[in-house]
């Protein structure tokens, strides 16, 4: 690897001393926290993103990958030069650009550690949810490529759920920008996609995080148990209890002791297991979840639960588990460490049959798990100097995904693929499967410069398959499992509601009753050249840019099935034409839900839903409908129908296919099934409500949202007296939303506006679904999404085109919903460019197909739109779904 | 012992990196070389053979401040220090020896004499700009390239070293039965005569006699460049002047010597005369910090708003786990507002004479413990060591902090106390 031309430039590009190459370089840069090893050519310390921009040009002209390094924690081997090439070491750039809490983000350079952020944010009274239990070493860079998870992540979600925007180095060096301060991209997901893809994409140089207040109070409880199932099944009985703590940790015997041997963190030695169980929000109500917390553990066999009484127990209780990896170190030099994830409560089996494996295979071990996500992290001790030992290991690694597997698992649910588990890849995908997310690399690094044999398994097909989708015809894309017939698929005609555009040929509809069905159906449109459009409820088939050519319908109106519904384990997996009703009644049976009120709830479609990404305010507290997706299986532009994601919580097996199709809008395929994680039903939906001007309501606004109270949304739409509505809702325990509003009408008061009554809320219909219905009556419907702090400012600005508009303002999401009857072309540039200049975007999620010939409804090109248009070409190279309908581009 | 001896335990890394989270030397530079996951990755390559000894592991062995931040991040608690000693020690063997070393280790440190000689050379050519002198003699040259930056460090060598004063014998003290060794540090001696008085005066109020002893160099030093040879040399110079006493309690006011001597022990085998009389010996060594938290506190009378903050020579919190005692003290203080300095044990790049040869590395530390100081809003800064009292010196200097730095003993002291606090 001496390329002397490509030395010389590398150290024209970050200076002299900041190129390290030679035996010590090798030698240290070959590593990370897996049992992985690399051979790096030279390593670089860049400090900014026009630096690494520079190297990744100079590595491609030379013709060596660059694989990106932060802090070199990585557990899979996600960042170790796999074929040697450049390491770009993000190391140096730690700094903290802003952290501005009136906005809840703060943007960093991507080698700045989780720790060190999080440092940041406390004095402010904030804090990023993502902790791994590596934080104090692992970057944030580090993190979205792995999608990293953490304790908390049971109740706040992973990397992803609080990532807001990137900047991003391509593999051909551009720099581009994903997402930003505003919540939901425009077009595809790329933010999404691009969380979780280790390196393979993009290498991130800074990141634009969600920040959150701190929670008024914290419980944190230790419990104690004799039998290791007992505190599996407390596990799954808290959760059933509709109770989400923060954490639900759970360590065994061996690593109880291990801690006790290096920290004494207080966990009781002759115990079989403890669960570490943490409870944080408001005051009131707290003690009461911990109370019922209690009594279930003790319903389930605990020998004692305790309470940390003070600050410092509570620190010595976390700092055992956030040493229990290291602790265990001391019993053996090595250590392999599986990361699977089954449905909770398959954590019972789960543990016997590791323990039946590991005690087979003969190695020491012990279980650390993050417990209510159902992630459990084996730990097999071993010495990697003996090289039989290391082989059993790896096997003995093998057998324990296997069985998690087998017990509807993933193969990892945050430590990443890396090459530690590329060949595990297969026992949850399968070809068709790895062929698509092939062609995301293919469509994003085609030369596979950045970071190459990480993710996706070689393929193994032999006949000229390899070269993937986009040389073949489509004959020869029929998968193993249905053989292409080679016939045009005969359709009946559908009986379900008219379409409104006058492009769709209504009588040719194709109606599939089952996913096989619909593969046949695709493969037969390329052949004979016809453009699809896949259509659930048919309210919004109208929805994107116009297509040239004529679409033919391709419904949903069949794939209704309940595929299976486990209320334990809270998810559900459903056919994607199934109605968002029928799903809620189905749930409603075992007092459960999906908190997802997306506008036109009414008649719409889970497989729509979540091909618009549709959702309401509410997405404030749980999400947006991505959020919420467990996994979901579509039929591609190639005829074959690919899984993704799958049933589990936490999953980080290859890219994020899942994220990448909700909100797709059918370009890219036909969303046959879905899996959803549901919640339970909350004890009151209400509504604390005051009237007063736009100002008084931001104020109100931006104490509440950067206060300790949870609202699921906060809102305000014009009151029929002239003035301004504010809506704050909360749903959870009658005593904490009880407290809640309390608090939220002290702060409404002291911003000078009107209290009005409070408003029990349905619960499915929540309190916007009129105001929806109102908006989407109109020709126009224009949406437009701001970093949270200047949405008031913005309608301000805009009163006079929202003059007279239905209109909806969601002040914690950042969004503004306005239907109107006209918008004059002006009217529309100007949105687009005052959103743009603001941070954020504009979109016409309606508009008649006259002005839509005229203008993009996704506003004017963006440079990373170009990644979208090489996607939908890689992955649908036939055209055949949804032909013009994303974001049009003139950038190639 | 040669580094193969330590195969098992540096097999014992498992490369989690938590020795990241603060490495002194990890955080200014970000390299894996830089930091214990890598040096030991280098040490487990050598010994592996997969890498030759060769000057490219100087600076991985030499740039390690042996501050020991790593072990007490480390959860099989590997010495690294300890084994980057050793491989410091091999490197000298195999790849080579710098003459300047033997200068320092066989002709000066063994004596102090010489030393102070040395010193006041450097004085005179420091205080007239005559510094050609102190180049010529080569005291602080012997570090190489670095030297000419580093010499900026030391502003100003006092005029006159401890022992220009005081005069190694017995002083009659106001306690009731201990007799105490005071062991004199080269550092304190040279560099702070001021609180080697302090310290004197302390343990005169504590001991029934306190002996200034005619010790020569501890000996850490050349550990700490590798020459074992040279470290047991001295040791036993050392162990043979204070046979011919009998003291309850030995004292130094330098954490780094303090330290060290606690350690005597480990530099002879078992079996050798020297390592029992290194036990017993160790056993009566205190730093002074340990002393003076259980002495009697000074009243000063200042009026002058003194604002306190402590740091921690690694050498004190790591090497011999006394973080409380100094925080225990300065809050005692009547007028003196004690402030946490955060990251107060991160080491602050003086680590001996590390900043004589890795001058830009040992200011970029230094930059992030000023940055932490002025956090606090102190005007005094306080430590035990004279080597952190050298480098914070010339930090505050550099940063232009109104604060003044000094040794804790100072402090203690009632005759000082006051005029440190005015």
């Amino acid at each position: 690897m001496a390329n002397q031309q490509l030395l010389t430039d590398l150290r024209r590009i970050v200076g002299r001393g900041q190129v390290e190459t030679g035996p010590v370089a090798a030698a240290t840069y070959s590593y990370d926290a897996s049992l992985a090893l690399g051979e790096p050519g030279t390593v670089v310390f860049p400090t900014d993103a026009a630096q690494v921009a520079a190297v990744v040009k100079a590595a491609a002209a030379a013709g060596v990958p660059c694989t990106a390094r932060g802090f070199g924690t990585n557990l899979s081997g996600g960042s170790i030069p796999a074929r040697g090439g450049v390491v770009v070491c993000l190391s140096r750039m730690n700094r903290i650009v802003s952290i501005d809490p009136a906005r809840r983000c703060a943007t960093v350079q991507a080698g700045l550690t989780n720790l060190d952020l999080q440092n940041a944010l406390a004095p402010l009274g904030f804090f990023y949810a993502p902790d791994p239990a590596s934080q104090k070493v692992s970057t944030l860079g580090g993190n979205i490529g792995e999608n990293s998870g953490g304790p908390h992540c049971l109740k706040y979600g992973v990397t992803s759920n609080h990532v807001l925007g990137m900047q991003v180095v391509l593999a051909d060096g551009e720099i581009v920008r994903l997402g930003e301060a505003a919540f939901d991209p425009l077009g595809l997901d790329l933010r999404g996609l691009f969380i979780g893809s280790e390196g393979t994409f993009g290498i991130v140089t800074e990141v634009t995080v969600r920040i959150m207040p701190k929670s008024e109070s914290i419980i944190t409880m230790l419990a104690v148990y004799d039998r290791l199932g007992d505190a599996a099944r407390s596990v799954a009985g808290i959760i059933a209890r509709g109770i989400v703590p923060a954490t639900l940790e759970m360590m065994d015997s061996p690593v109880i002791n291990a801690v006790e041997d290096s920290i004494r963190a207080g966990y009781p030695r002759d115990a079989a297991a403890v669960l570490i169980i943490e409870v944080e929000g408001p005051a009131a109500g707290l003690k009461e979840q911990a109370a019922k917390i209690q009594e279930v553990c003790l319903a389930n066999g605990c020998r004692n639960i305790r309470e940390a009484k003070d600050a410092a127990e509570r620190d010595q209780l976390w700092a055992g588990r956030r040493g229990a990896f290291g602790a265990i170190a001391r019993i053996a030099p090595n250590y392999l460490v599986a990361d699977c994830s089954v449905p909770r409560t398959r954590l019972p089996e789960a543990l016997e049959r590791v323990a039946a494996i590991v005690a087979r295979y003969e190695f020491k071990a012990g279980n650390v798990l993050h417990a209510g996500d159902g992630n459990l992290h084996p730990l097999l001790l071993f010495d990697a100097r003996n090289h039989e030992h290391l082989e059993r290991v790896h096997h003995a690694g093998r057998e324990i995904m296997e069985a998690c597997v087998a017990l509807g698992g993933t193969i990892t649910g945050e430590h990443g693929v890396g090459v530690e588990k590329l060949e595990a890849m297969r026992l949850i995908f399968n070809d068709d499967d790895l062929d698509f997310q092939r062609s995301l690399r293919r469509a994003i690094d085609p030369a596979e410069r950045l970071n190459p044999g990480k993710v996706i398994p070689a393929p193994t097909r032999s006949s000229g398959q390899a070269g993937g989708e986009s040389g073949r015809s489509p004959m020869e894309c029929g998968s193993e499992a249905t053989a292409f017939a080679g016939a045009r698929t005969s359709v009946p005609p559908t009986a379900g509601a008219a379409l409104p555009h006058s492009t769709h040929s209504e009588e040719k509809s194709l109606l599939p009753s089952d996913a096989a069905e619909a593969c046949e159906m695709v493969r037969a449109a390329a052949t004979s050249g016809t453009a699809l459009l896949p259509v659930g409820g048919g309210r919004r088939a109208e929805y994107g840019n116009v297509s040239s050519r004529e679409l033919t319908p391709l419904r949903t109106d069949k794939l209704t099935a309940t595929v299976e519904h486990d209320p334990p384990n809270q998810f559900i997996t459903v056919g994607a034409g199934l109605r968002w009703a029928k799903l809620q009644e189905i749930l409603a049976a075992d007092r459960q839900w999906l908190p997802v009120r997306p506008p036109l709830a009414d008649g719409c479609t889970v497989g729509g839903m979540v091909a618009l990404a549709a959702c309401g305010p509410e997405r404030y507290r749980f999400g947006a409908v991505r959020d919420r997706l467990l996994g979901l299986r579509f039929v591609s532009g190639a005829g074959r129908l690919i899984a993704a994601g799958g049933k589990v919580v936490k999953n980080v097996a290859g890219y994020d296919v899942t994220r990448l199709i909700a909100g797709s809008a059918g370009t890219l395929g036909l969303i046959t099934e879905l899996t959803f994680n549901v919640l339970s039903i909350p004890e009151v939906s209400r509504a604390a409500v005051a009237r007063g001007s736009l100002a008084q309501v931001a104020v109100a606004a931006g104490e509440l949202l950067t206060s300790n109270v949870e609202p699921a949304f906060v809102t305000v739409a014009p009151d029929t007296a002239g003035g301004w509505r504010l809506a704050v809702g909360f749903e959870g325990f009658e005593t904490t939303v009880k407290w809640q509003i309390d608090r939220c009408r002290s702060v409404q008061q002291r911003a000078g506006l009107t209290v009005a009554d409070d408003v029990n809320y349905p619960v499915y219909d929540g309190l916007h679904a009129g105001t929806f219905t109102e908006i989407f009556a109109r020709p126009f419907v224009l949406r437009v999404d701001l970093p949270p702090d200047v949405v008031t400012a913005f309608v301000t600005q805009f009163e006079r085109v929202v003059a007279g508009a239905s209109l909806l303002v969601d002040l914690a999401c950042g969004r503004v919903s306005a239907g109107v009857d006209r918008l004059a072309d002006g009217d529309w540039t100007a949105v687009c460019a005052a959103a743009a200049k603001a941070g954020g975007h504009a979109i016409l999620e309606k508009a008649p197909a006259e002005f839509k010939q005229r203008y993009d409804v996704f506003g004017p090109p963006r440079p990373e739109w170009r990644l979208i248009q090489r996607i939908k070409r890689e992955t649908d190279p036939h055209d055949i779904f949804c032909p013009g309908r994303g974001p049009r581009t003139n950038a190639h | 012992m040669p580094i193969e001896a330590h195969y098992d335990e540096i097999a014992r890394c498992n490369r989690c990196g938590f020795c990241q989270t603060a490495c002194p030397v990890f955080r200014s530079t970000g390299r894996e070389a830089g930091v214990a996951r890598g040096r030991i990755a280098l040490l487990r390559a050598i010994i592996e053979k997969r890498i030759d000894w060769s000057a490219d592991l100087e600076d991985p062995l030499f740039a390690c401040l042996l501050c020991g931040a790593c072990t007490a991040h480390c959860f099989p608690a590997l010495p690294t220090a300890d084994l980057i000693t050793d491989a410091r020690s091999d490197y000298l063997d195999r790849v080579g020896r710098k003459p300047l070393h033997r200068l320092l280790f066989d002709h000066l440190l063994p004596y102090p004499k010489r030393l102070r000689l040395a010193a006041r050379a450097a004085a005179l050519g420091k205080r007239t700009g005559m510094s050609n002198i102190a180049k010529a003699l080569g005291l602080l040259r012997f570090l190489g390239r670095d030297f000419p930056k580093a010499e900026e460090i030391v502003a100003q060598f006092p005029a006159q070293a401890f022992r220009d004063k005081v005069a190694p014998g017995e002083f009659p003290g106001r306690g009731e039965s201990l007799r105490i060794g005071y062991f004199v540090g080269c550092g304190v001696d040279i560099m702070a005569p001021v609180a080697a008085e302090a310290t004197l005066r302390l343990l005169q109020t504590v001991g029934k006699t306190v002996t200034v002893l005619d010790n020569g160099c501890c000996g850490l030093p050349a550990l700490t460049y590798g020459d074992r040879k040279a470290a047991r040399r001295l040791a036993a110079q050392n162990l043979d002047l204070l046979a011919s006493h009998s003291f309850d309690l030995v004292v130094t006011d330098c954490s780094s010597c303090a330290s060290y001597l606690k350690k005597y022990p480990q530099l002879f085998d078992e079996g050798d005369r020297r390592r029992e009389q290194a036990v017993a010996f160790a056993a009566k060594v205190r730093d002074f910090v340990e002393v003076a938290a259980k002495a009697e506190r000074p009243r000063t009378t200042s009026s002058a708003r003194v604002v306190a903050t402590y740091h921690d020579p690694c050498h004190a919190s790591r090497g011999q786990k006394i973080t409380k005692d100094p925080r225990d003290v300065l809050r005692s203080l009547p007028g003196v507002e004690y402030r946490e300095l955060p990251e107060a044990d991160w080491c602050c790049g003086g680590a001996g004479s590390y900043a004589m040869g890795h001058y830009d590395l040992a200011r970029q530390i230094l930059e992030r413990k000023m940055a932490n100081v002025a956090r606090t809003g102190a005007n005094l800064l306080v430590t035990s060591c004279p080597a952190c009292i050298l480098q914070l010196s010339y930090g505050v200097r550099l940063a232009k902090l109104p604060v003044r730095v000094c040794h804790i003993s100072e402090l203690c002291s009632p005759a000082e106390a006051g005029a440190v606090c005015e």
